[in-house]
């Protein structure tokens, strides 16, 4: 048994929040909605000392644009899912915010934290990662800022010091004639953890070919991640040609084949590792179908 | 630690632990029994309260972070008269009452629901409850009262 939390500090500002896990270190824990904390806590898989709670720090909770779109660490999946104007820039992490949980959990959980927590599963990975997001750290040596990609280091683990706090994420808004999508495989159509999850951010050409791709996974490996041979495989695919979804595009089975190989599923007490494997293919297929439906290519004009 | 929370519109001084949840302060020292505790891992939602009107599982969630906050409990929905609102009337005239476990769950969600949405479609409903788990009605008896406490209020 671990000796209870003995301290609770609530921080106003981004200063006093470094401040205090400066002086924590590892006996710090910072906590924003506490929807994976409060529940590792209960299962006695942390203990820390004192919890550095910053739910009330305003300056983390905005978004910004400026080219990119810059989310602060405290937006939740229920701004994100209902803003309409994240939902025009960034439909992917729209589309995965609001399949995390039940309304009460996106009411409080947030997008920092999803992130912070380091689960291969976590829903808001893989459309920040076709968005080329960059994470921004602060401690009181000042900023870092490193792209998603490498924030992940493995299962439960993320580049993140003891003494940093993640502020925000800049994300690439949609440009023309791109479309992006999170699909997400369950056991029920909500309140599930993924059993896979999918994103693809898709540009097309004028005659509507995929001019260049980016997808992402979680759930398919230790960390999400995105998978590179794949995006290059897809490049060229005609979606308008009969029969693509077949498989029978040279791109599409090129795409699919370079996805088996990416990927490292494990069995668990959601799905088997045969079955992850299993829905992959079909889900990227759909991704496509979907990308190309919402960026109004091959839809006849009129 | 000493904190002020508003509940159901009376500001409380409590003195809470840095690990309490906030299910357990209202259950268990402020005597307000109507959130339940069912799984204790924000799956059920038998626990949802409004935290400054928003559904949240009080089950996870840290009482200590309610300072200065506002949280309303099933037991606050109806005036101190005991008028019930016309989401708890519909609730008992349709038969979303069954055995009443989730019931104080599902008024709260639904009740922040209707504070959004004047009149939502069944398929709001039925997402907005997504966290709401009711092993007795279905749902059905549930999407029904909501229906009929929009319609009463028009
Ligand atoms: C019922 C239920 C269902 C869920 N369903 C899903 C789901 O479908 N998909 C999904 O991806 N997740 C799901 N989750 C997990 C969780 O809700 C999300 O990961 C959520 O985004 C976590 O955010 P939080 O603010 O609650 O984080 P917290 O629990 O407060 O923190 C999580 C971790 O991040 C750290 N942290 C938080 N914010 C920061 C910051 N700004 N800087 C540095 N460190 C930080 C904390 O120390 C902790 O290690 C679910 C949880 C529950 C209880």
């Amino acid at each position: 048994m671990m000796a209870p939390v003995a301290e609770f500090r609530s921080a106003c500002s981004t200063e006093e929040a470094v401040t205090w896990l400066a002086e924590l270190g590892a006996d710090g824990c910072v906590l924003a909605g506490g929807t994976d904390v409060m529940m590792q806590y209960a299962r006695h898989e942390l203990g820390p000392a004192a919890f550095v709670h910053i739910e009330g720090i305003e300056e983390l909770a905005g978004v910004g644009r400026d080219g990119v779109v810059r989310i602060g660490a405290l937006v939740t999946h229920r701004r994100l899912a209902e803003d309409a104007a994240l939902r025009t820039s960034n439909p992917a992490l729209a589309d995965a915010a609001a399949t995390v949980g039940g309304w009460q959990t996106q009411s409080v959980g947030t997008l920092g934290g999803n992130l912070c927590n380091g689960s291969p599963a976590a829903d808001s990975a893989p459309p920040l990662l076709v968005a080329d997001a960059t994470v921004e750290l602060q401690s009181r040596a000042g900023i870092r800022r490193v792209p998603l990609e490498e924030f992940f280091l493995g299962r439960r683990r993320v580049d993140r010091r003891p003494e940093e706090l993640l502020t925000a994420v800049e994300v690439e808004p949609l440009g023309s004639r791109q479309a992006e999508v999170y699909l997400k495989v369950g056991r029920r159509g909500a309140m599930v953890v993924a059993v896979v999850g999918l994103a693809a951010r898709l540009s097309f050409d004028a005659r509507g070919a995929i001019a260049a791709a980016r997808v992402a996974l979680c759930s398919a490996a230790p960390t999400p991640l995105r998978v590179r041979s794949v995006e290059q495989a897809l490049v060229g695919l005609d979606a308008a040609l009969p029969g693509w979804q077949d498989a029978t595009s040279p791109s599409l089975r090129d795409g699919i084949d370079a996805l088996m190989h990416a990927v490292s599923p494990i069995g668990d007490l959601r799905s088997s590792e045969a079955y992850r494997r299993a829905v992959l293919p079909g889900l990227l297929a759909r991704a496509i179908e979907i990308c190309r439906a919402r960026a109004g290519v091959g839809v006849p004009e009129g | 630690m000493e904190i002020e929370v508003t509940v159901n519109g009376v500001v409380r001084g409590v003195e809470v632990r840095p690990h309490e949840t906030l299910l357990a302060l209202l259950r268990d020292r402020l005597g307000l029994r109507g959130a339940k505790n069912g799984c204790s891992e924000g799956e059920c939602g038998a626990c949802t309260v409004l935290l400054d009107g928003a559904p949240i599982d009080a089950c996870i969630y840290p009482a200590a972070a309610c300072a200065g906050r506002s949280v309303t409990t099933v037991e606050g929905l109806a005036p101190p008269d005991g008028e019930l609102t016309a989401l708890q009337r519909a609730f008992v005239d349709s038969g979303a009452v069954q055995c009443g476990f989730c019931t104080p769950g599902l008024l709260m969600t639904l009740h922040a629901l209707l504070a959004e949405r004047a009149a939502p479609s069944e398929a709001e409903v039925r997402r907005a409850i997504v966290g709401n788990i009711c092993r007795c009605t279905g749902y059905a008896h549930v999407v029904d009262a909501v229906a009929q406490a929009v319609g009463a209020r028009r």
